[in-house]
């Protein structure tokens, strides 16, 4: 039996500390930190306030990277699946934090931890593997280098049990390449802030978990009195079935409102997309919807907004892998002009595979074809690419060249603003970048959206507030009364927005169940 | 009566797995469950199981793992017993 700290319902009790300069492992009690705070971010950011001075750098050993499991994680809250991961931001100093989903962090809660904070850096690589309360710090030298899906199928064979959740790093985090996530059961990338960055940096290649415990809850027939309403919530919602096939039902229609709101092209030289490119991308029959072979769900969800897709033809056939988003359309098609489906769904699956935010790729690589437009980079630079908008194997290539930093790759892997310097002849006039984390947000159309990447704390990201109007997304009522290109009214609804999401993020339930487009069950 | 799961309707998201640990222990504990679910997200296979221990929520009104599957995957169905 597990040893659970004072803390009953829903808590774990117990918080995971590692040293990883001094290979020290301990516990301490969630109790502390949960009476001042709910769980999940709000501990993280407790914990980093407290014990990071602020001349610390992210590349510091002093730097804590902490993962926090939302309270409801491990419950049938629907949704709740949710980590927080936070660290010192790679590119603003500032505070940054990661949230993702998938199976690991409920593994963490029935292993006994709510929390678990990392310090320190490793001299060699190392994974640690956490198996309820026998946690070791273990040699990773035969992972490293290796790619996401490679490690988890290596670590699957030398500790024997298929159930182990993994949380990894691929070759981007190893080569500390700034807008690299931490990957979580294969394809759920806690992406921004360069999270990814810094696990590389302390040398720690994945997180192995298996837990075997329970979470208890305090009053279990009145719980599931409000766990039966939220799911009947969630059923009657009409956003939910929406969400669910989310980037086909709504983009295979090339005349969704969605198209002329909120898509970026070309590194944001414009806002609309000829239709024909629409078109021939998310065609039902011959574009990227014919390649979804199935809608994937992460733990107790009741949305399930995750294809699954295999590529049936061309150059790329048989590459298979979970993921497809509408931020895909954003930054792998519109934002460099390519229409051809095999390639984009290839791009992303790569950016998954490499362990690299996709938003950052896109962002960053997208500023990088502009530069070679206007001629500022040249095929000299690039070892002969030739970075043409619509060129879809030129941004294999590069996706690749970042992630292993070779030529110009290395030069982008410290950062676009860095690279900006470095490059000189005004880039920086074209790099789209909040506090120095490229952005692949619309700016221009959408008010409220603009409003919010523009404040986040996260830079440049839109989970911190973003709104698509007042009416389009549940739950209602909400506050204002606004459509998607209004000024007035809009600042309410981005408070409202970022407020919810802070308790989304301590509860550890997802957006897409919660108040962005799905149940009501949070008002 | 048995429980039957349509594999093409099945999102993998175990909620059957956890609601069936609620029944059998009042806790959400995800190995104290009589259905197991495997998924594979690199190739996109799902494993579901289910074991002896399973008594189809004889207390409820009908099995948690069917009440719970949003996306229509389980189903209880009768089961027919062949006559010579």
């Amino acid at each position: 039996m597990i040893e659970r700290g004072d803390i009953k319902g829903c808590l774990a009790g117990k918080i995971l500390r590692i040293d990883l300069s001094n290979k020290k492992i301990w516990t301490e009690e969630t109790k502390g930190y949960a009476e001042k705070t709910l769980g999940g971010r709000g501990i993280n950011s407790l914990i980093m306030i407290n014990e990071i001075e602020p001349h610390v750098k992210w590349y510091n050993p002093e730097n804590l990277l902490c993962f926090g499991v939302g309270v409801l994680v491990g419950t049938l809250a629907p949704g709740a699946c949710r980590v927080d991961v936070s660290t010192i931001n790679v590119f603003s100093g500032g505070k940054g934090s990661a949230n993702v989903g998938g199976f690991w962090g409920p593994e963490l809660k029935y292993a006994g931890y709510d929390n678990l904070i990392i310090i320190g850096k490793s001299r060699k690589p190392v994974y640690l593997y956490i198996n309820d309360d026998k946690v070791e710090i273990r040699e990773a030298d035969f992972l490293w280098g290796k790619d996401i899906y490679a490690t988890e199928n290596i670590l699957r064979k030398e500790i024997r049990d298929e159930h182990i959740k993994i949380a990894c790093i691929g070759p981007a985090g190893e080569n500390r390449v700034r807008g690299s996530a931490i990957m979580m059961d294969t394809a759920k990338a806690a992406g921004g802030s360069g999270v990814g960055c810094v696990m590389g940096d302390k040398k720690l290649k994945a997180i192995v978990v298996r837990g075997h415990g329970k979470i208890e809850v305090a009053q279990p027939e009145r719980f599931m009195k409000i766990i039966d309403q939220c799911y009947q919530q969630c059923k009657n919602e009409p956003n939910a079935k929406m969400m669910r096939k989310a980037p086909f039902n709504l983009y295979s229609d090339p005349d969704w409102e969605g198209w002329n709101s909120n898509i970026v092209i070309k590194n944001g030289q414009d806002d609309q997309w000829e239709k024909e490119k629409r078109i021939r991308l998310m065609n039902p029959k011959t574009g990227i919807p014919a390649m979804q072979k199935g809608i994937r769900a992460c733990y107790s969800c009741p949305i399930g907004c995750m294809p699954f897709m295999e590529i049936d033809k061309g150059k790329h056939k048989g590459i298979q892998g979970e993921g497809f988003w509408i931020n895909t359309i954003m930054g792998h098609a519109c934002r460099f002009d390519i229409s051809d489906p095999e390639s984009v769904v290839e791009s992303w699956l790569l950016t998954n595979k490499l362990g690299l935010d996709g938003d950052y790729v896109a962002a960053g690589l997208s500023w990088v074809f502009e530069l070679y437009e206007k001629g500022i980079v040249t095929k000299k630079d690039t070892d002969g690419v030739e970075l043409n908008w619509g060129n879809s194997e030129a941004l294999i290539k590069m996706i690749k060249k970042l992630a292993y930093r070779e030529g110009i790759g290395d030069l982008l892997a410290d950062g676009m603003v860095e690279a900006a310097r470095k490059i000189g002849h005004n880039s920086e006039y074209y790099l789209i970048q909040v506090k120095g984390q490229p952005s692949i947000e619309p700016f221009r159309v959408p008010k409220g959206w603009a409003l919010a990447v523009s404040t986040s704390p996260v830079a440049g990201r839109h989970l911190r507030g973003a709104t698509m109007g007042s009416k389009r997304y549940g739950p209602k009522p909400r506050p204002g009364d606004f459509g998607v290109t209004d000024y007035q009214n809009q600042a309410k609804g981005v408070v409202w927005q970022g407020k919810t999401k802070e308790l989304e993020d301590n509860l550890g339930i997802c957006n897409y169940v919660g108040t962005w487009s799905g149940a009501n069950f949070l008002t | 009566m048995k429980i039957i799961l349509n594999s093409h309707l099945c999102y993998a998201c175990k909620t059957c797995q956890l609601a069936c640990s609620f029944h059998h222990t009042k806790t959400f504990w995800h190995e104290r469950s009589s259905v197991i679910v495997f998924r594979n997200p690199q190739d996109g296979t799902i494993k579901w199981r289910m074991n002896a221990t399973c008594d189809k929520c004889v207390d409820e009104e009908e099995p948690l793992c069917v009440k719970y599957c949003m996306y229509g995957a389980l189903q209880v169905v009768k089961e027919v017993k062949k006559h010579d």
